[in-house]
Order: C-alpha cells, then structure tokens, then sequence
C-alpha cells in the first residue's frame, strides 16, 4: 500500500497543484503563479529521481515487486476486472524522469505565457499528471484513460494560448490522435475478450507470449492487433505518412508546450509500441517487422528532406523530429529470424537488443536535444516575433551566449559524437545491416541529409554579418532563466552523450527481457500450430 | 596486457586529455568577462599542448628503453614481444632471409657504378642492415579505457592501441601543434581587442564589420581539435576512431567558420563538414559490415569475460597475415589462444564474412578516408577550408586532420583486400594529379599550398595502396613537418603583408623577410624532392618521395598494367618541384609588384618565425638517413604482417604488391628518375619566374582554355552544386510538398467529406425522416450541427462533443459487453 501511494503522490502531485492553482490563487498574482508552478514541477522531479536511485537494474521485470508480484495495484472497477495498477522498469523508468524533468524546464520556460495564466498553469500541470500517468499504469484501461487525460489539455494549450492558426492546428493535433486511439480502443477489447477479461499489460503479455497455459491470442488477433495499435502509436511518435499534424501543431503551440510535445508526447508512441503492442503481440511484430523498419528509415530521410527546405524555424525543428524519431521505429523493428530445427527463431539476438536499446535511448536524446531546439526557437521568437529562416543572421555576434548554447544543442541534434544524438542514431543504425543492408544503407545516409539541414540552419540563423529581420533592437543577451534551461538541457546532452550507460544500465536488463520474452512468445506461437515464414528482407 | 602497456596508455591517456582539460577551461573562461586583451586563453592552451608533447615524448622514451631500442638496434632481434604482439617464427625467418637477399643484392647490382649509384648501394646496405631489426611488426599494445555500452556478447569502448606508429604519431602531431600554436600567438594578435575591424565582411550599407576580438574562442577551438585528433591516433578500435573522426570533423568546422561574420568562411565551413559527411556515409556502412559479422570493431585481441577475443585484424589476417578463404567467403580466424589466431578446422563453429562484403567493408571505411583527405572525388573542400585563419591551415589542413585519412588507411591496412588497394591507389594517384595540375595555376598563396597538401596526401594514398606502407607514413611524416612549416611561412608573409594573399601583389619579399624566405625556401627544396646528386644529402621530402616512386615502380614492374600508378606520379613530382618554386620565386624574388604592399610590409614578431626554425630543422632533417634513418625504422616496426613479404598474383583484380626485396632492387632507377623530374620542374619554375626567358602570361594567353580549365579546378564544384546540391534542395522541397499537397489534402478532403456527409444527413433528417424517427433524427442532427461547427469556428464546442461521443461510447460498449 506504501508503494501504490508514493507513486499515486508522484502521478497526482502536478493535479494537487493545479488545484492549489485554482482555489487559492489570485488570478493577478502571475509571477506567483509561474513560481509555484515551477515548485511543483521541480518537486514531481525531486520525486522521480529517488524512483530512480531506488531502482534495482538486476531486477529486469516490473517494479516495485511486493511480495513476488511485479507492480501494485488496487481493484478500481470490479465488474470489468479493471484495476489501478502502476509500476514501472527499464523501459518506463526513463521515460519518467525525462517527463518530470522536461516539465520542469517547460514550467521555467512559460514566462513568456501572457494571458489567461491561471488556466495555462492548471492545463500544464494536469497535462504532466497525464504523461506520468501514461507511463506508470500497467493496466491498459487505465493506460487509456490517462492518454486520455493528457489529451485535452493539450488541446486547450494550443488552442488557446497558440499562434495565428491555433484552432486549426489543436484541432488537427485532437483528430489525428484521437483516431489512433479509437485504433487502440479496438484492440484493448480485442485483447479484453480474447484473454480472458483481462487488462492488466502483464497477464496480456505474459498470454501474447504463450506462458499462460490454455490461453492464447491467435495469429488473426495477434496480426490485427499489433496493426491497430501500431497506427495508434505510429500517429503520436510520428511517423511518415501520419505525421503532418506535427508540424502545424508545433509551429502554432507555445514555446514550453512545444518542448513537452516534442520532448515528451512523441515518446509515447515509442512507449506504447514497446509496452503494450511488441510484447502482447509478438507474432503481429514479426509480422510487421520489415514495414516497421521500411517506416522508420522512410521517416528519417523524408523528414530530413523536409526539414530542408522550411523556412519557418520552428517548422524546420518539427520535421527534425520526424527524422530523428524515425531512427526509434527503426531501432524496434530489426528483429530478425531464422529456421532452426524447423521452427523460427530470433537471429542475431544481440543486434536486435542493440537495435531496442539504441531506440529507447534515442527517445531520451531526443527528448533532450528537441525540447532544446524548441527553447532555442523559442527564445529569439519571444524577441524577434518572427521565425523565417531568411530573415535572420549574425546572432552570434548579437546574443554570443545564446547562440554558442544553441550550437551545442543544435550539434546533439546532428548527432555529433560526445551529445546525446549520436549514441541513438547510430547504435540503431549499426544494428540494423543484420537485419537489411539496403535499408541500413539508406538510414545511414540520413548523416548526410541532417548535417545538410542543421547546418544550414545554423548558418542562416546565427553566423553572417549583420541580422536582416525586424525588431532588430529588441534583441537582447539571454536572461540568466533562460541560460539556465539552455544550460540544463546542454548539460544533460553531454552527460548522455558521454556516459550513455547512464541509460543503458537501466534499460539493458527489461529490454533484454523484452526481447526474449518476444523470442520466446514466438516460439510458443509456432508450437501452437502458428507458422512462421522468414520474409526477405533484402 | 603487459605493465609495459598499462603504463604507456597512461601517458598517452594523460597526453590525450590534456588539451581537453585545456578547451573546457578556454571555453567556460572566455565568458566570465575577462577583457580581450588577456592572452591567458593562449598560455593554457600551450602549456597543455606542450604538456602532451612532452609526455609523448617521455611515453616514447620508456617505449624504447623497455624494448631496448630493438626498433633502430642493429641486430638484437631478441626483443621482448608483448602478448598482443602477432608474432610468427616461421615468417620470421623468411623475412630476415630475404631481407639479407635484399642486401647483398644491393651491393651486387650498385658494384662498381657511378656515384649517384653507389650513394644509394649504401643506403640499401643500411636499409638491409636495419630490417634484421624489425621482422614483422613490433609490440602493440591494446586495452579498454571505458566501456560505452554492452549488448549481450556486444561491446563498444574506449580503447587504445600503442604501438610505434601511435607513439610516432602523438609525437609528431603534438610538437607541430605545439609550434602552431606558439606561432598562433603572434599571427592572432590582431584580435587581442575590443573593436576588430573585418575587412573581408561587410554589412548591407557597405561598411566593414565591427566586433570583439575573438583571441580565446581561437584557442578553445584549437585544443578541442588536438584533443579529437589525438583521440583518433589512439583509438583502439575503428568505432572509437569515427567517433573523434566525427569530432576532428567539428573542431574543422568551427575554426574554417572562425571568422562568422564571412559568408565565404561560413559557407566553406559547411561545406567541409557535409562533404566530409558523405565520406562518413561510406564510413558508416563499413562499420556495419564489420560489426554485423565480425561482431567486435576493436583493433588488437580483447579480454572480455576473461576469455581472450580475436580484434578485427587477428580475425582477419590471423597469425600468418593472409585472408582465409572458403569458397565466396572470408573464414574469420576466431580460433586459437595467446594471440595466435587460426580458421577454425572442421567441426569448430565458424564465422565468415562473404567476400564481397569485405570488399565493401574496405571501400567504405577507405570512403570516409576520401573525405578526410579530401581525396578524389571529394576533394572540393579543402580548398576552400584556407578561409580559416592560417595556423587552422598549418595544424589541421595539412599536417594533422587532412592526414588522418591516410593514417586510417595505413591503421586499417590489415582489412584491406587486394582489390581495395588497388582502389586506393588510383585515388591516391588521380589526386595526386588533379591537384598538381591546378596548383599550377592557383594565384593565392595559401590555395597553392592546399592544392599541394591534397597532391601529396595522394601521394601517400597511393603508397599505401601500392603495398609501400612504410613509405606512405614516412611520407605523410616529413610532409606534416615540411608542410606545416610552408604554411607557418605563408601565414607569416599574409601576417607581413597584412592580410594580402595573391601572389601578383608580392615580389622580392625576401629582402623584407628574410627568415620567413629562407625557412620557405627549405619546405620547398624538401617539397620538391631535391637532393644533391651522388651523395644522400637531402631533405626529408626527397627520401620519402623517393620511396614511393620506388614502391611505384616495382610495383609496375610487377604489374604492367597499371603503369599509370608509375608514370602519374613521376610527372607528379615535376609539377610539384614546379608549382613550389613558381610560388616561391613569385613570392620572394625578382621586384616588388605591388610598392604598397612591399613598403608596409615587414618579417614577424620572434613569437611567430621561433616556431619557422624549428620546424625548419625537421623538415629538412627528420628523415636523416633515409631509409636507414630512426624514422623510417620506427615507422617499420609498426608494419602490418606480410607486407614485407609482398603479395603474389591474386584476388579478383589479379594484382601482385612488391615485397621490400622488389623494391630495393628497383630503389635507385627511381630515385634517378624523381631527381630528373624535380629538376627539370625546377628549372622551368627558374626560367619562367626568377630569370623569365617567356614570359608566363603568354603561355597563359596561348593556353587559355585549359587555364580556364584549371583555374575553376576542372569544374567540380559546379558540377556538385548542379548534380548534387540543388537535387537535394529540390527534394526537400517535394517532400515539403507531398505532405501539404498530398497527405495534407487527403485529411482535409476527409473533414470536408465528413461535413458534407453531416449536411445531407441533416437534410434527410428534417426532409424525410424528421417526425417520423424523432430520437435518432435528434441524434444525428447533433452529429450534423456539430460537424459543421467546422467551418463556423466554433472549435471546442466540436471538440468537447467528441469528447462526450467517447464517454458515451464507453458506455455504450460497457451496457452491452456480458457481465463477467
């Protein structure tokens, strides 16, 4: 009961806030009202930092463990067996600290917020009760309500506090992803019916993978399913084709709305597939491997192409996100298999677990490194009011500070050796020749087409001899708030990049249980009568 | 490992670091309001270069002193072998009885000849003599600093492999850094200020550009990029080396773009980085191969899990230096114990590779090198790199970073096939070419040199690629040192001249600065490969040249067909004698061509000509001996297995590399013929620009097509920018339209469809089935009003009725779903 607590303390710490929010504070008291929100941010970090330091990475299940049951629970709705149940492993855990601490820096960044604060502050901090929400229940309705949750304050904060074309941008955002989750919805009662009423992930997962004796999810249900719920996560993480409502909504959202969007919501797409659609349907995932990887490297070079050829800055960094998290279906997808003793098995183990990891990572990095683009955009937005690529220049000369900070997150996102960039993209990219050479190949030339674009960026915006645009005398150094997220985000870039197993020690262990519990979901499927063929992946 | 090794990873480690420690202090303390005329950014980052460089040299002392100097020793071959060491008895014997063969038939064939014959008979008997010495390679040693990552049996790391060529390499990189930097000391002084005035930026009302000076940022940059640069030469396995290649890459990037402000600096900046990019493409997919079937990326054998693991060159060459085969594929060498890698025989699990994808690995990894080295076809960019300011020249467009990708391809030798080689070598010698050809007609005086850099980087490709793997690191060796110089004295003419590089506005220089004339003069005798005849007085450059030409003529002796990989180069060396004494003789002699600029003009500071002379005195005498001289030696004790022994006849390219016997044999024919065209390019550089019996520009006017040719360096930039770069432009504008044209329309015909379907339901509703079905009439009507909310504007009213249209979903479903 302690544990379900402390983690109910942590998903609802933001909500107590927004209620404080709103009986207590005077709808002119703004700056208190920045403060204290960025108080409760801080606090939800403080806390997801000693789930941290109280995780134990030998245990590759979920955690907390109560007397030998993974995770806690308690019964919520008796009669459809659904249960408040939260933990959180490897996988989850991450997501969780990069959650409390990009809406931290998100809060500390909402100065530039400038009506309707109250309504602003009471949407942000819900919105954070959504994503933790997301990431530690482990009951999928639970799981759904959450993403739920989080879904209309998004809404309203770009709707509302957006730019020129917010209404047609939040709208976008809403519809795109309430159809992934109606997909999900689907396959949440597929799995409900189909496994025995149930909607707890580990038993849905523990039935995918054959170790619930006389259950199991049949070929159709497994294929079908993983389809679902993989356009359903597809649509968040984005991916090419569902991609376009990313960049209308980021150029119209908020600067600190637009760093959780990008630094936090894509990821969950990543999470989604990894805690709910891989595992339950491990043949839908071999299925679909080689259209997962195609998607990804198609994502990548698409959206670098893409980014190319903005000149809108903001919508330059919003297609860099479709780019970089390309390289995290990609990582996912590089399951390959092989006959053995007639029946098919994982291949080359090793390179698939690398492929996982260096795509959960590359969501940390680029949670990291895109939420710092962001800020960056931000930052000489909220001086210029402007974001046309041809219309700046020479800022380095203007803003040294600013834009040598901007240089170093901008060259995280380019995936330079030392920031968080390259760790993912290119243990991903590694990984996958084992799985298909042509698709490797045209992965790996994304390093080309993404020193294309940042460094154009880079060069239009901070280097030359004079800036062209507007507003020229209002640009002024970075205030030392703004240094300091700058600086935190910089920071971190580094840390990652140079001491990955900062991550990799916490990940390695659930993912290679991931991927086992995969290999040996698959099997199980062949052994009930399932038949596995090797497609080529050339 | 041996304690040998931990010890000497230790200093090299410390040397290494060091500039780093240096570039964090630089870059965080330049913020912190110190005034801009402080030149403590400067202090630091020599003392931490020239830290490194004394560590080095001590890591090469105790290297030495521990294998008791077998390396350079006459004839004690009972050196200690580290275990890392691949050591072969049997190939051992073999190399020390050709290598006395290559002796006595030195003395033999010279017996009795002219003197210029004689000279080199007797740098043979000390080349034969010394070879007893190194049979196969010397000790390496290899271990990890920090693991980055592990994937079950997967393990990527920090590594350091040491052996004499690393230990070669720290050495030379650090002392010319050391001296660049002293130099840069003076040559950057003009940006100890508060207002610099750029006279090569402008803004839009056509004034100069105004700013801080920017004398620490320099310094920062430049310790970030000895640090990478350092990094790659003590990189243990070929990951970590892309990894600092990377970062090579960005210090490159950052001190090109030195000066922001210019669009031509930050343009060629860009330029650098992406250009070298796609060589990383090629890079990249060769690191795959190797990773996905050899499964490790570390050069030297591992320890992992306390059984010993084969590295990539053991798994590839094995114990006795020869690719194994079985059919279409590669049989990796994973079997043995202490070092001693063999095929697994039969029954042993085995591990290959397809051959082909050997191949492709080589290429691709040799790919990365074409960029690095800015060999052909990627060549455009370094050119264009001479928009940093001239130390970034010196250090990292000649002698360092530029070079890297020939130290690459000597490291990664054993990786090599024979068809890869061959690739090689034809890059290197088209480059070498090109390069040449264009110096000729290059005005400014720093695009001389940098077409010069590119030629002779081509020249050590193509030695690597020939088999002559000593003489291509030889080379790059004495080519760092005469280069660097050349650059140092450059820099120090534009630092005199203020500014003016075009060598039409110089003339007679040498009056006015006389140590900057005379320092040049010696990198250029040594560039150009002069050497008096019949003794083997010479400068370095004449030695390592001369062994390449050698390596190239044996080498198409033994295969005719490529007699190109001979004659190129040879008129190379003509060119190159030529285009180096135009410059220098354009530069320093004959009358001022421009009085304003020979009046202000004036010799540099001590800070700046201190570091001319004493890299003066290794570019002409760091190869002291030749062939039998300590560097030569010590570069052949890092020599990969068999290379030695040549190789005969084979691989798909049916090519055979000359052993050192086929090269001794032909070493003094060639050494003749490179003089002959050193001197000959001379002589014309003479009599056209020093005592003009034509004069130049009438051959210019008479060849004025091939100039025009030449002079927009045989159209490869318009070619890219027309081949490469607007597609590109174009299709990211596709895409950018696909997703508003294509997917974007798709959606909003969907809304539209949506509400049109709303419209007519509503219509139906009140035309037909309004009061007939009241309660589903109601229903849809809302639905219909709701959708077209749509265009009204009316948004969140539309939203919260999806919204409420979920819940009652739910409730829906749950009402009819069976109760458990």
């Amino acid at each position: 009961m302690d544990n379900i607590l402390s983690l109910s303390a942590l998903i609802f710490m933001p909500t107590i806030g927004a209620l404080a929010l709103a009986l207590l504070f005077n709808n002119k008291a703004v700056e208190a009202m920045r403060v204290f929100t960025v108080v409760i941010t801080a606090i939800t970090f403080v806390m997801t930092l000693s789930l941290w330091s109280n995780f134990d990475p030998n245990e590759t299940g979920i955690q907390p463990v109560v007397d030998g049951v993974n995770g806690v629970s308690v019964e919520w709705i008796g009669t459809w067996n659904i249960h408040y149940r939260l933990g959180y492993d490897g996988i989850s855990l991450p997501l969780v600290v990069l959650t409390s601490f990009i809406s931290m820096l998100a809060a500390m960044a909402s100065w530039s917020i400038n009506k309707l604060h109250k309504g602003y502050f009471i949407l942000f901090l819900l919105l954070e009760t959504g994503m933790l929400g997301v990431f530690l229940a482990l009951d999928f309705f639970l799981f759904y309500v959450f993403w739920e949750v989080m879904l209309l304050p998004m809404y309203f904060l770009i709707g509302v506090w957006g730019g020129p074309r917010r209404e047609y941008a939040a709208i976008k955002f809403f519809l795109y992803t309430l159809a992934g989750s109606v997909l999900m919805l689907i396959a949440m009662l597929m799995f409900y019916f189909g496994g025995g009423n149930e909607f707890n992930i580990l038993t849905l997962t523990a039935i995918g993978q054959g170790k619930v004796p006389g259950l199991h999810f049949d070929e159709f249900t497994q294929i079908t399913a993983f389809i679902l719920l993989f356009i359903g996560f597809a649509i968040k993480v984005p991916c090419f084709p569902f991609h376009t409502w990313l960049p209308d909504a980021h150029v119209e959202a908020p600067t600190p709305i637009s760093m959780i969007l990008a630094g936090v919501l894509l990821k969950m797409g990543g999470y989604g597939i990894l805690r709910i659609a891989f595992p339950i349907c491990p043949v839908g995932a071999q299925y679909a491997a080689y259209t997962l990887v195609a998607i990804g490297v198609i994502s990548i070079v698409y959206g670098g192409f893409a980014a190319l050829a903005q000149t809108d800055f903001k919508r330059m960094v919003a297609y860099s996100s479709v780019s970089h998290m390309g390289y995290v279906i990609l990582g996912m997808g590089v399951w390959k298999i092989t006959a053995d003793n007639g029946i098919m098995v994982t291949a080359g183990r090793d390179y698939w677990l690398m492929g996982m990891n260096g795509a959960m990572f590359q969501m940390i990095a680029h949670g990291v490194s895109s939420a710092g683009m962001f800020f960056m955009v931000g930052v000489i937005y909220d001086r210029v009011h402007h974001r046309d690529l041809n219309q700046f220049g020479g800022l380095f000369g203007l803003m040294p500070l600013y834009s040598g900070l901007a240089a170093g997150i901008f060259f995280a996102g380019l995936g330079l050796p030392g920031l968080c960039g390259f760790i993912g993209e290119v243990f991903v990219v590694l990984s996958t020749w084992n799985f298909s050479p042509v698709l490797a190949i045209v992965a790996a030339s994304g390093v080309i087409i993404t020193a294309g674009y940042i460094l154009w960026t880079l060069q239009r915006v901070y280097l030359g001899s004079e800036y062209k645009g507007p507003h020229a005398d209002e640009i002024t150094p970075m205030n030392a708030r703004e240094a300091t997220i700058a600086i935190t985000l910089l920071v971190m870039a580094v840390v990652l990049g140079v001491y990955p197993n900062l991550m990799f020690d916490v990940m390695n262990g659930s993912m290679a249980e991931l991927v086992d519990g995969m290999d040996a979901g698959l099997r199980a499927a062949q052994q009930s009568g399932v038949s596995i063929t090797a497609v080529p992946t050339p | 490992m041996g304690s040998l090794g931990s010890e000497l990873s230790t200093y090299l480690l410390l040397a290494w670091l060091l500039p780093l420690f240096g570039f964090c202090i630089e870059v965080l303390g330049g913020r912190w309001g110190r005034n801009r005329q402080d030149k403590r950014a400067a202090y630091l980052a020599i003392a931490c270069i020239g830290a490194s460089f004394l560590l080095s040299s001590f890591t090469f002392y105790r290297w030495g002193t521990e294998n008791h100097w077998q390396a350079f020793a006459a004839s004690d071959d009972s050196g200690q072998h580290s275990v890392a060491s691949l050591v072969d008895d049997g190939h051992q014997e073999k190399a020390h009885g050709e290598d006395k063969h290559g002796k006595d038939g030195g003395h033999n064939e010279h017996a009795g000849g002219n003197g210029d014959d004689v000279a080199h008979a007797d740098e043979h008997a000390a080349e034969g003599h010394a070879d007893e010495a190194h049979h196969g390679p010397g000790p390496s040693y290899s271990g990890t600093f920090y693991t980055l990552a592990t994937f079950g049996a997967l393990n990527l790391s920090i590594d350091y492999y040491i052996d004499s060529l690393t230990i070669l390499m720290f050495c030379m990189v650090t002392l010319i850094a050391t001296c660049i930097h002293i130099f840069a000391v003076g040559y950057m002084s003009d940006e100890l200020t508060d207002e610099y005035v750029d006279h090569n930026a402008h803004t839009s009302d056509g004034n100069h550009v105004h700013r801080p000076g920017r004398f620490h940022r320099f310094f920062s940059f430049l310790s970030l990029f000895c640090f990478s640069m350092l990094g790659i030469v003590l990189a243990g396995n070929i990951f970590q080396v892309f990894v600092f290649w990377e970062l090579v890459g960005i210090s490159s990037f950052l001190l090109i773009g030195f000066y922001t402000e210019r669009k031509s600096a930050n343009v060629a900046a860009n330029k650098a980085f992406i250009v070298n990019r796609v060589g990383d493409f090629g890079f990249i997919i060769g690191l795959m191969i190797l990773w996905t079937y050899c499964g490790t990326f570390s050069f030297g054998d591992t320890e992992l899990g306390g059984h010993e693991q084969p590295g990539l060159f053991s798994m590839i060459r094995g114990a006795d230096g020869e690719i194994a085969t079985s059919g279409e594929d590669v049989l990796l060498k994973t079997s043995g114990h202490d070092g001693h890698w063999v095929a697994p025989t039969e029954g042993q699990p085995t591990k290959t590779l397809p051959y082909f994808l050997l191949v492709t690995a080589g290429l691709g990894v040799f790919g990365g090198c074409i960029g690095k080295s800015a060999q052909f076809p990627l060549q455009t960019w370094l050119p264009d790199a001479m928009e940093g300011p001239t130390p970034v020249s010196a250090l990292v467009h000649s002698a360092t970073m530029v070079a890297a990708g020939v130290y690459l391809a000597a490291r990664f030798y054993p990786v090599f096939t024979t068809e890869v080689l061959l690739t090689i070598a034809y890059i290197g010698c088209i480059t070498a070419f090109i390069a040449a050809t264009i110096a000729v007609v290059a005005t400014d005086i720093k695009r001389v040199l940098a077409y010069s850099t590119m030629s002779q980087l081509g020249y050590m490709m193509l030695a690597i690629g020939l088999g002559g793997w000593a003489a291509g690191i030889f080379h790059l060796i004495t080519h760092a040192f005469f280069k660097s110089l050349m650059f140092l004295c450059s820099g120090s003419v534009i630092h005199g001249c203020h500014h003016e590089q075009e060598m039409p506005k110089m003339g007679g220089l040498r009056h006015k600065m006389p140590i900057t004339a005379y320092t040049m003069l010696i990198g250029v005798i040594a560039i150009s490969g002069l050497a008096i005849p019949g003794t083997s007085i010479a400068f370095s450059g004449f030695h390592s040249k001369d062994a390449i030409v050698a390596t190239a003529l044996a080498y198409m002796k033994l295969n005719p067909v490529h007699f190109l990989l001979f004659l190129i180069p040879l008129v190379t060396a003509g060119i190159t004698a030529f285009y180096m004494f135009r410059l220098w003789f354009y530069t320093f002699t004959g009358k001022p061509r421009d009085q304003h600029v020979y009046d202000h003009c004036h010799e540099s500071p001590a800070v700046m000509f201190a570091p001319l002379l004493i890299l003066s005195v290794f570019a002409a005498g760091c190869a002291l001996g030749g062939e039998g001289g300590p560097l030569y030696q010590m570069i052949g004790n890092s020599e990969p297995l068999g290379v030695a022994a040549g190789v005969e006849h084979s691989g798909v390219a049916n090519i055979a590399l000359p052993s050192h016997h086929d090269i001794h044999e032909v070493h003094s024919t060639a050494g003749i013929a490179a003089l002959l065209a050193a001197a000959l390019g001379t002589i014309t550089a003479f009599l056209l620009y020093c005592r003009p019996v034509v004069n130049p520009e009438t051959i210019k006017r008479q060849f004025s097509g091939v100039h025009g040719f030449l002079v927009e360096k045989w159209q490869f930039d318009n070619l890219y920018d027309a081949a490469f770069v607007r597609p590109a432009h174009v299709v990211g504008r596709w895409c950018a339209g696909f997703d508003k044209n294509v997917l974007d329309w798709i959606l909003h015909s969907a809304a539209k469809t949506a509400i049109w379907i709303g419209t007519v339901d509503k219509k139906f509703d009140e035309k037909i089935v309004d009061g007939l079905v009241n309660v589903v009439g109601n229903v849809t009507r809302s639905v219909g009003m709701s959708l077209t909310v749509f265009q009204t504007g009316q948004l969140r009213q539309y939203v919260m009725f999806i919204a409420i249209s979920v819940v009652a979903l739910f409730a829906l479903l749950f009402a009819f779903m069976p109760k458990a």
